[in-house]
């Protein structure tokens, strides 16, 4: 019983920890992507160094995602 | 020279039979065969759950004991060994015919060279341009290990889903980030940019040095790892008919080819503001 309502609370927990998880880095990536927009709108002659920029912020800014990502599959596998 | 590259091509297909051979041979679960008189490509009546398949995907490593507590992940070192074995005869390739003129793989080459060289120059300046090869190393190196999963052969994970490989290659990046600030400022005022606003922030500035390499490589980790596993439950839900491909080339190409080049940049930019 008691193990039972453990791994109840850990996979409502990854459940928790991805949905928050994912708010963050989705605002992070939009943002990044619109200004990167901007930024060719602006200036198509530089539209590939954009988005070789935009593309590693944004993947730098979905490691946190990844992080929540991690933490949730150690809850739903390792617990 | 067609003859030679048509040798190449059959040694390095040489290589992938063996290392099938290789992988039948030590992966515990063979998925082709004959199975009542059909050719079975995959066993898609599988008694296990999908949460047995990922248990499984988890442990499916086979551990070489050498003495104690001292073992080896012969399954990844594997496909480590076959990535290096790759690169080695692609170089050598590479070398042995270097011309004014340069032929096809001399041209693949030199392209992917001095986009990196160009990179490495405008980041950290002309003069520290011997950063290109650790550069360019740590991106192939990368790039195939996270590439190498698309080759259809049992057993053939990447390498980068373990994390010792991030791990290994992040502790790598910060020596290497470390020591070339050493080289460039002196150990004194080295040591001293720990202090920097004041003192009080001695253990945040060493935490934050060590956040460097942990994210770096649980990034990269994450990000295979993440792939795979959704790769593998899709696959289930759709009875691995045609979806895992388009899922193969998205996780695999393209996530595997930004993740390599992120983290090829971060240690850049790292190295960057470290010898400023």
């Amino acid at each position: 019983m008691e193990s039972e309502i453990i791994r109840a609370a850990a996979l409502l927990g990854a459940g928790i920890c991805m949905g928050f998880g994912a708010i963050g880095p989705g605002i992070g990536e939009g943002f990044t992507a619109g200004k990167a927009c901007e930024g060719i709108a602006r200036s198509p002659e530089n539209a590939g160094l954009l988005t070789r920029t935009m593309l590693v912020g944004q993947a730098v800014s979905e490691s946190t995602g990844i992080y929540s990502l991690v933490i949730s599959l150690l809850l739903i596998f390792a617990v | 020279m067609k003859k030679k590259s048509k040798k190449a091509l059959l040694i390095i297909l040489a290589i992938i039979i063996i290392e099938g051979i290789l992988s039948i041979g030590l992966n515990h679960e063979l998925q082709f065969g004959f199975d009542e008189g059909k050719f079975v490509i995959r066993n898609i009546e599988s008694e296990k759950s999908i949460q047995d398949q990922i248990n499984h995907e988890f442990q499916q490593y086979h551990m070489i004991k050498l003495f104690r507590k001292f073992t080896i992940n012969w399954s990844v070192l594997r496909v480590i060994l076959f990535v290096d074995l790759f690169l080695i005869l692609f170089a050598a390739l590479v070398r042995r015919k270097m011309h004014l003129i340069p032929g096809k793989l001399q041209i693949v080459a030199e392209m992917i060279y001095s986009f990196f060289s160009s990179l490495v120059i405008e980041t950290v300046g002309e003069k520290k341009k011997y950063f290109t090869p650790y550069i360019f190393t740590i991106f192939v190196f990368i790039w195939l290990c996270n590439i190498v999963g698309l080759i259809p052969i049992p057993g053939n994970l990447e390498p980068t889903r373990n994390l010792n490989v991030p791990l290994g290659l992040g502790i790598m990046a910060l020596i290497v980030v470390h020591y070339s600030a050493i080289k460039e400022k002196g150990i004194k005022l080295y040591l001293k940019e720990y202090a920097e606003p004041i003192a009080f922030m001695l253990p945040i500035n060493i935490v934050g040095e060590l956040a460097k390499g942990i994210s770096l490589s649980f990034r990269l980790f994450g990000n295979i790892l993440g792939g795979a596993i959704i790769i593998l439950v899709v696959s289930n839900l759709t009875r691995f008919i045609l979806i895992p491909v388009g899922l193969n080339l998205f996780f695999g190409l393209f996530i595997g080819t930004v993740q390599a080049f992120v983290f090829t940049m971060l240690v850049l930019s790292y190295t960057a503001v470290a010898i400023k």
